[in-house]
């Protein structure tokens, strides 16, 4: 078992980490205090190459491995959770269906751009009555001629507002709650595709949400991926992928707040000696590092098990549920380090326990994360 | 069609540098990066290669492990890369890193263009730029915001204590670059991938010929903390004049 | 006889020069050399104050930069060879400072802040690193002992009485083949906090806006510019939040700040650590501000404010 980082690994960190402090932090503030797309920086990622790391060069992606391209997530995050999430909504989840079970057709017409970072890609599963439960969709795609007809209301899709290609999921045969839901590539600007309400929210404020609606939508049969009743597989499959980027994400934001709470606890004085000298203050320190270096371990060997073409769907909800919920727990501690301070506007710390709680929520609940944990061990 | 040599120096991260228990340097939570004006040479010397065509060649004197930075600093455009390596090179003193440079660069490496950051980021002393160019027997130009070459001829602007100065010189140089020259451009994905693919070629410390001694001596390194020694006054009108004299002796007034 | 060289491209530093340089030439028992570009009258102001001898470097052709009198400099330091050469660490005088340092094979402190002889006749210089945030010593062991000396690190030598000291003419600036295009001032107009050198910060100490007025003044004298902690721009709005100094806002590095009324929490020094030289002025003798400071004035500001301009404007 090798645990070092490849220096090409070390110089992807290196060099997201630049492209972070040079680009994203003097904004992340901003962008989160007014809600604000961050289309500038998110052009930059994708010029950098930044936006389909893992694909193939041969659709415009740069070839690397998993746990390369997840690092870069952790790393981004680290600045700002916001752009980090939108970089792995984007490549994990909103790509991937394409990218595994999409044809040669699909991978050139619409990976492709994507990858390249030329376009922006949202994943519309969720429904106001299907969250955890997939299956409560009423999203319906009927075949008519050489056309499927999209009718139905998908919320909270992530780049839902400004996304150029949509992958969505509907029944095409209702009657079949394991096969029956099918995945769609629907690009914007599609008749009967619309953005509905935009979602204001706690935190990850720059990443733009909102419902999706699709009235009577007709899109090509050619944008059915995979075979008709693929979808919970697809849905699925992607969840795990994205997962890990989730995980690595909630470990940057930790990582972030660790940041910010040693800084301070060395130089805030109270009784004439810096905060950092009291052991109430380090235990928290030493937790916080603890997990950190826990929860990297863990979306590392998920993604280094995707990698090896080995099955990952437990590991990647174990690092996902771990990472989340300490990475929330920990963005807590460091408002707590902070004091009055840290619950104000203009303090970072503020701003990481906003974006933390998300991650316990999306891509799959910490509850949902157990059951498939808990499933997998009592099968 | 310009042979270009950009040096750089992989440094301590000052920002994680901290003593340890008993006030000496601890190095080891520290992070290493390029020096940070070595990023605009690097920089400038790629892009003067786009605008005029020809080759940038990366050449650094380092400890042996710092094969990172010599990654980091493919990863930004040079075409390749000289690693002069040994124990303790990271630790020189300025006249030795410009014996060891010139020593390599005038055996080795042709050039038209020769770009130093302005300083180190760590020590900071501003003289391996100059100390190379006496050395080399070439004419040397430092803080320099800007640069244009025509016909083996370099015009540039530089800063001076009083403004600017438009110079001229002809090919080859050697100058030494400020901050505000450009900004350093962020290694995208393929680039950071590239970089492992072009050539390094190492030289060790075993195969250098001249004499580096060190003419400097470091007798001490201490920590100059933020908690400062502060000498107070009072705010009577003699206090005030003293106060204003202590400012003056700082030297830091100017002009004052 | 050992000798002490020094070298400064602007006058006034040459005679800073002079205070120290007479220093070591006295305590070396030897005497002190001044080369400088001027006339036979500088150059005698140059012995009165302290100088025993002035080497006059020759004239430069109007394209020729400062930097082509290196080889003369360093000729005149093979021919003589001294045991000190202290030069002035301005722009010129760094570069120059290094490029004679390797004619002349022999190690250089730069922007040395502090040096002290000792019996043996060795300078520990002392010099910042990391960011400032270290001291490092060094000693030189070669000749010429070498260091570049900051603006105004000592007081400009003065001339009671006329001296006599030897005044020689040095010969041949050779073009280096560098020639000057065009010379062009400084323009004063544009500054942001950033680049300013001098930073007046106000704080919660002051009462009303129109308190800004002797701040700015203040600033004005001391060529620098106005900055202010977060309540002052985001809350009550006197100043733009591009002039806030901070952990969330302005990070500055000026030569000075001077913290007016503030007390001196993490969230706002943080922003100015790197500061050459901290001054508070508190009213309060238990601000944090003063544990961060270098000088620190416990009084009114109301009332030491308008001394320290009346002060300045002398």
């Amino acid at each position: 078992m090798d645990f070092k980082l490849t220096e090409e690994q070390e110089l992807i960190r290196a060099n997201m980490r630049e492209f972070a402090q040079t680009y994203v932090d003097p904004i992340a503030a901003e962008i989160d205090e007014n809600s604000r797309f961050p289309a500038e920086v998110i052009k930059k990622l994708g010029e950098g190459g930044w936006m389909g790391m893992p694909f193939s060069p041969e659709y415009g992606g740069q070839g690397v491995d998993y746990v390369t391209y997840a690092i870069a997530v952790e790393e981004l995050s680290r600045s700002c959770a916001a752009t980090g999430f939108t970089m792995s909504v984007h490549t994990g989840l909103a790509c991937n269906p394409i990218a595994l079970f999409g044809n040669e057709e699909q991978k050139k017409k619409y990976l492709t751009p994507l990858a390249k970072g030329e376009h922006l890609g949202a994943f519309a599963l969720t429904e106001p009555g299907a969250g955890t439960d997939v299956g409560g969709a009423t999203s319906t795609a009927v075949l008519d001629g050489d056309e499927y007809v999209l009718n139905g209301v998908k919320t909270f899709t992530s780049n839902g507002p400004v996304a150029d290609t949509y992958v969505t999921f509907a029944w095409t045969n209702p009657e079949d709650k394991r096969k029956g839901m099918s995945c769609f590539i629907v690009p914007k600007g599609t008749p009967g595709l619309s953005v509905g309400d935009h979602f204001m929210k706690m935190g990850i404020r720059a990443s733009q949400t909102s419902e999706i609606i699709f009235k009577d939508c007709r899109i090509p049969k050619e944008n059915l991926v995979g075979k008709p009743g693929d979808g919970l597989k697809i849905a699925m499959s992607c969840l795990d992928h994205g997962r890990i980027g989730i995980a690595a994400q909630a470990v940057g934001i930790a990582q972030a707040a660790l940041d910010e709470a040693l800084a301070y606890s060395k130089q805030r004085i109270q009784f004439g000696k810096p905060i950092s000298r009291n052991q109430a203050i380090q235990w928290m320190l030493a937790d916080m590092q603890t997990d950190i270096t826990a929860g990297r371990f863990m979306y590392y060997y998920a993604a280094y098990l995707k990698d090896q073409g080995l099955p990952f769907s437990k590991e990647a909800s174990m690092a996902k549920l771990f990472c989340s919920e300490m990475c929330f727990k920990h963005a807590s501690k460091a408002v707590q380090i902070f004091g009055g301070y840290g619950y104000c506007k203009g303090q970072k710390v503020e701003r990481l326990l906003r974006d933390a709680k998300i991650t316990e929520i999306y891509e799959g609940t910490s509850e949902a994360q157990r059951m498939t944990i808990a499933g997998s061990l009592l099968r | 069609m310009l042979e270009i040599i950009c040096c750089f120096k992989w440094v301590v991260d000052e920002a994680y540098l901290k003593p340890d228990s008993v006030g000496k340097i601890d190095l080891e939570m520290a992070e290493y990066k390029i020096s940070n004006y070595d990023r605009n040479a690097i920089e400038e010397a790629v892009r003067l290669k786009e605008q005029y065509g020809g080759n940038v060649t990366a050449i650094t004197v380092a400890a042996p492990d710092a094969t990172k930075g010599i990654k980091n600093a493919l990863s930004r455009g040079p075409d390749k890369a000289y690693f002069i390596n040994g124990e303790g090179f990271d630790h020189l003193e300025p006249a030795q890193y410009a014996i060891i440079l010139e020593e390599v660069i005038a055996k080795e490496i042709p050039y038209d263009l020769i770009i130093c950051g302005e300083g180190s980021s760590d020590l900071y002393a501003q003289q391996v730029g100059p100390r190379l160019a006496e050395r080399l027997g070439i004419p040397f130009i430092g803080s320099v915001q800007k640069v244009q070459i025509e016909n083996k001829q370099i015009t540039v602007e530089r800063k001076t204590d009083e403004g600017v100065e438009v110079l001229t010189a002809p090919l080859p140089v050697l100058i030494a670059v400020v901050p505000d020259i450009n900004i350093p451009r962020v290694p995208g994905v393929r680039d950071t991938l590239a970089a492992s693919k072009k050539p390094v070629i190492e030289i060790a410390a075993g195969d250098l010929g001249k004499d580096y001694a060190p003419c400097l001596l470091q007798e001490e390194l201490k920590v100059s903390t933020m908690e400062r020694k502060c000498t107070y006054f009072g705010s009577e009108q003699e206090d005030i004049k003293a106060f204003v004299e202590a400012l003056r002796k700082t030297g830091l007034l100017d002009g004052r | 006889m050992k000798k002490v060289w020094i070298y400064a491209d602007i006058i006034d530093a040459g005679l800073e020069l002079i205070t120290i340089g007479k220093q070591l030439a006295d305590q070396l028992g030897g005497t002190l050399t001044a080369i400088l570009a001027g006339d036979e009258k500088t150059a005698q102001d140059f012995i009165n104050c302290g100088a025993d001898e002035v080497l006059l470097l020759p004239e430069l052709e109007p394209t020729q930069p400062i930097q082509d009198y290196v080889p003369v400099i360093v000729e005149a330091a093979q021919t003589t060879p001294p045991e000190i050469f202290l030069i002035s660490a301005s722009l010129t005088g760094k570069e120059m400072a290094a490029r004679i340092a390797a004619q002349l094979n022999t190690g250089l402190c730069s922007d040395c802040q502090n040096l002290v002889l000792d019996e043996q006749g060795l300078l520990h210089m002392d010099r910042l690193v990391y960011g400032g945030a270290w001291i490092q010593t060094l000693k030189c062991l070669s000749k010429p002992q070498m260091a570049t000396i900051p603006l105004h690190r000592y007081e400009k030598a003065s001339s009671e009485t006329t001296r006599q000291g030897k005044i020689t003419r040095l010969e041949n600036a050779k073009p280096s083949g560098i020639k000057i295009v065009e010379k062009r001032k400084r323009d004063q107009s544009q500054v942001n906090i950033k680049d300013a050198r001098v930073i007046v910060c106000a704080g919660r100490g002051l009462e009303n806006e129109k308190d800004l007025d002797m701040i700015r003044e203040l600033a004005k004298l001391l060529k620098g510019e106005v900055a202010c902690t977060r309540p002052l721009s985001e809350e009550k709005h006197w100043l733009p939040d591009e002039t806030c100094i901070g952990l969330s806002a302005q990070e500055v590095k000026p030569d000075i700040y001077i913290g007016i009324g503030i007390s001196g929490q993490i969230q706002h020094m943080v922003g100015v650590r790197d500061a050459g030289i901290i001054c508070a002025i508190n009213s309060d003798e238990k601000a944090p501000i003063f544990q961060a400071a270098d000088f620190g004035i416990q009084g009114d500001l109301y009332k030491v404010v308008p001394m320290l301009i009346e002060e300045l404007k002398r």
